[in-house]
């Protein structure tokens, strides 16, 4: 009897226990995303002073800094008595799923999803809170103008946008990371005889000799996300393959600029020439290509415009004996850039954000000019010091992304701008700096394009999203394509599929939106 | 009816009543388990059913979960736009195979494992080969994909090196990238990954089986392949047909071993995206990502016919066939 009734209690306490797990899970799972919902948490610094804890959520799952701490943060926290509980996207979708179930944190910082958090039902507009709280934070017209939505409101404001006017009075604003960039072996180049590139053509045939001198080598590798856009504006194509251009007063989308299929050509040729893996356009990370080019696998190296610098760190830090250099920015008289940005993400104060207050004077702080110094710089005195020609000296190396991060240098950039982040890639005698200074030659502002922006859950969204995912695969075709017919076939091919999708359709939306936003920058 | 007879009719409910109550306390701890189970489906797979009515609404994300009920109805809507998309052809096409093919190879596979198994007259080298086809089963399949990637890479891969070493091929083979190739490697890799964990249950089948039975064949001169034939495989009958029913409810999700979407989407590639595409990545890309819930949603709901049709009927012709079914 004793024996079946401590039986019967392993059962049932068993039982218990398999109903609390489960429990558990369940309050587990509801509490992580809103883990970071515990607003207004007070606690008191070193300093004695109160430091109010907000939540912030990162919509980047690739965010290199995933908490509220290094220097920049601290000094931050001690201006402006906020510190900031951190929580960073697991993946693209996160964000999307908050919205739907209503737990969304104090603060949102997202480049996907401005437009669907710009909405009076998820978020605070800024010129609201702006009035009641924080009357002496001025942000300049155009910003209002880029972000004011139909409903009058504006609910963020991007940071890394500066027009061209702010770029062409800052000499030393030479922009950022995001711009690309190729570079090449020096050693092997010498061993070639220094043959100058000074065109396309010449850097193919450079390849061509890597490739008959140096069969084992990959001519080039290119970073998955970095594989068109250097080539795209050498050719001459205003813009990138999902975007759009403007051409006499009309708008057009990429696919069908009259120089689109000569890009598409040079990539075919560079594959059929065996220049380029095939498996390039299947690498499913971004470290596969950095691999190739710092175990001396690869001689040329698409990637960004601190391609070389970065590759050098890393062959030097594995014992390699070689360098690299970059290419010039611009390859041919045709090359052209369209920077059609406005900016990369910005941060909304969510209906859920239990102290509004704060949260505008936190962005109004990090929008000062010692706020943006400090988040884009690090702390002054520490990190750099002015240089009264008009940039930092940095006392580090900006493209040393362990210092960079671990410091919390630039990543807290919830507002800044792109004068201040461009004076960060500015450090005399870097080949970075040079390819910078190169790309800020060739470039034309036209941020109006970039006002062309499909609206969530509208019919051109869907169409837009739909050719996109249909060039993402087609495009890949004509790349591998075995013959350049068959390449000019599958390219024709594309386009008749976007069209048979709604293309003209969404070009003609496309024209609409532009006359109507166009004379914002006027 | 007088009185009495209701009287004793009225006692005869109570009494039974209680009887029902009697039975149910003495089973109390195994109704406590059952109720848990049935708490686990009710919340997570019944009640998130309601969220079906979307695939006939235009739902946005940020109107939450009210939205699902207060959004406007568009009808067929959903479904149209995805019968009218250009990949659609494609994309079916490749889901089907995909589950068919998996059926044909991935089904019979552990089947022939646990006979080929339970033939094995050495003890050590049986347990040696169950542990080693089994174990791959607890690797996730992003692993898989990492180890995969390893091995087959056109330019890193090890097999490709070690082909190319010895002289058997002069150009790497293209298994990861090649569009022609992704059907066989999937069903390859699923093969391998899950043929052990499946080979357990028929082999439990076939330890249920009297060995007297063998011995009668044997006296009567059975040799080992009309064994087989005569004791092994009809006492695995019953076994063999309740997994293939579950087999092919699931089928579009990649049947007994699964996995349709974590393949195409871990080993599918632009390169291969012809015949990687399949419904569930599809809806995924188009669908979720980009907070489409309501056409991903009318995706998925007319997957879910088919996989229900296919249950249905397939649980039928066994019926019919054999006499053993699931329901």
């Amino acid at each position: 009897m004793n024996k079946f009734r401590s039986k019967k209690f392993l059962f049932l306490s068993l039982a218990v226990m398999l109903v609390l797990s489960l429990l558990a899970a369940c309050s587990q799972n509801t509490a992580d995303p809103g883990e970071s919902k515990e607003p207004g948490n007070e606690t008191s610094s070193n300093s004695g002073e109160e430091v109010k804890e907000l939540s912030l959520f990162i919509d980047a799952p690739w965010y290199p800094v995933k908490e509220w701490k290094g220097s920049v943060a601290e000094k931050i926290t001690e201006k402006t008595g906020i510190k900031l509980k951190v929580t960073v996207a697991t993946d693209d979708k996160q964000l999307p799923l908050m919205i739907a179930s209503g737990d969304l944190p104090d603060l949102v910082f997202t480049n996907a999803n401005i437009d669907r958090m710009s909405d009076s039902k998820l978020s605070y507009p800024w010129n609201e809170l702006i009035e009641k709280y924080a009357p002496e934070f001025k942000i300049d017209n155009t910003r209002i103008a880029i972000h004011t939505m139909d409903d009058g409101n504006f609910y963020t404001v991007r940071n890394a946008f500066a027009t061209q006017e702010e770029m062409a009075q800052n000499k030393y604003a030479i922009g950022n990371d995001g711009n690309p960039g190729i570079a090449v072996r020096e050693d092997i180049l010498k061993e070639l005889g220094n043959p100058s590139i000074q065109s396309l053509d010449d850097f193919t045939k450079v390849l061509g000799m890597v490739k008959e001198k140096y069969p084992d080598m990959v001519p080039l590798i290119m970073d998955k996300d970095w594989i068109e856009q250097y080539f795209i504006q050498q050719i001459g194509v205003e813009a990138l393959m999902d975007g759009w251009y403007e051409q006499d007063g009309e708008i057009e989308y990429a696919i069908k600029h009259p120089k689109m299929l000569d890009y598409f050509k040079f990539m075919n040729s560079l594959y059929r020439n065996g220049y380029i893996l095939a498996e390039n356009f299947a690498h499913a990370n971004d470290q596969i290509d950095d691999q190739y080019a710092t175990s001396g696998k690869a001689f040329a190296h698409s990637h960004t415009v601190s391609a070389a610098d970065m590759d050098n760190i890393a062959v030097k830090k594995n014992g390699g004996a070689y360098t690299f250099k970059m290419l010039p920015s611009a390859l041919s008289s045709d090359a052209k850039s369209v920077s059609t940005g406005l900016g990369f993400a910005g941060t909304f104060i969510t209906k859920e954000n239990q102290d509004p207050e704060a949260s505008i004077k936190f962005i109004e702080y990090l929008a000062s000019d010692e706020g943006k110094k400090l988040t884009m710089f690090g702390v002054e005195g520490e990190h750099w010091t002015w240089n009264e020609e008009g940039y930092p000296n940095l006392n580090y190396d900006p493209s040393d992304s362990e210092f960079v991060n671990s410091n919390g240098i630039k990543w807290w950039y919830l507002y800044n701008d792109g004068i201040t982040e461009g004076m960060l890639g500015y450090v005399p005698g870097t080949q970075k700096t040079q390819a910078l200074m190169e790309r800020k030659e060739m470039t034309i502002y036209k941020p109006e394009i970039g006002l062309i922006q499909t609206q969530p859950d509208s019919e051109e969204k869907t169409i837009k999203t739909k050719i996109d995912e249909m060039i993402k695969n087609e495009k890949v075709k004509i790349y591998l394509s075995k013959t350049e017919e068959e390449a000019i076939a599958n390219y024709e091919n594309m386009i008749k599929t976007a069209e048979s999708m709604g293309l003209q359709k969404l070009v003609d939306w496309a024209n609409q939106t532009y006359q109507k936003k166009k004379d914002l920058f006027k | 009816m007088d009185l009495g007879t209701q009287m004793t009719n009225g006692s005869a409910v109570k009494q039974s009543r209680t009887d029902y109550w009697k039975r149910f306390k003495k089973q109390k701890v195994l109704h406590l388990f059952v109720g848990l189970g049935m708490i686990f489906l009710l919340i997570f797979a019944y009640s998130p059913m309601f969220g079906i009515v979307m695939a006939f609404k235009n739902y946005s994300v940020s109107t939450g979960i009210r939205g699902i009920f207060t959004s406007e109805w568009v009808g067929l809507k959903h479904f149209d736009e995805f019968v009218n998309d250009y990949q659609f052809g494609t994309i079916v096409r490749n889901t089907l195979v995909l589950s068919f093919l998996k059926v044909i190879f991935a089904f019979p596979a552990p089947i022939l494992l646990a006979i080929l198994l339970n033939e094995a007259k050495n003890l050590r080298f049986k347990r040696f080969v169950q542990t080693v086809s089994y174990l791959p089963h607890f690797i996730s399949w992003v692993v898989v994909v990492g180890i995969g990637f390893a091995f087959l890479s056109s330019d890193i891969g090890l097999v490709n090196k070690a082909l190319m070493s010895l002289g058997w091929i002069d150009k790497p083979l293209d298994i990861l990238t090649n569009p022609d190739h992704f059907w066989g490697l999937a069903v390859g890799s699923a093969v391998w990954k899950e043929m052990g964990w499946w080979t357990i249950i028929f082999l439990a089948a076939i330890a249920g089986i009297n060995p007297s039975l063998y011995e009668a064949a044997q006296i009567d001169g059975a040799g080992r392949l009309a064994r087989i034939r005569h004791i092994t495989l009809p006492g695995m009958q019953g076994t063999i047909i309740v997994v293939l029913i579950l087999t092919i409810g699931s089928i579009l999700g990649g049947g007994l071993v699964g996995s349709n979407f974590e393949q195409a989407f871990l080993l599918g590639n632009s390169i291969n995206n012809p015949t990687s595409e399949i419904v569930q990545t599809y809806a995924f890309k188009v669908g979720l990502r980009d907070g489409r819930f309501s056409y991903a949603a009318a995706i998925d709901l007319i997957q879910s016919v088919i996989s229900v049709t296919l249950i249905f009927s397939s649980n039928y012709i066994a019926k019919r066939l054999s006499g053993s079914s699931l329901f």
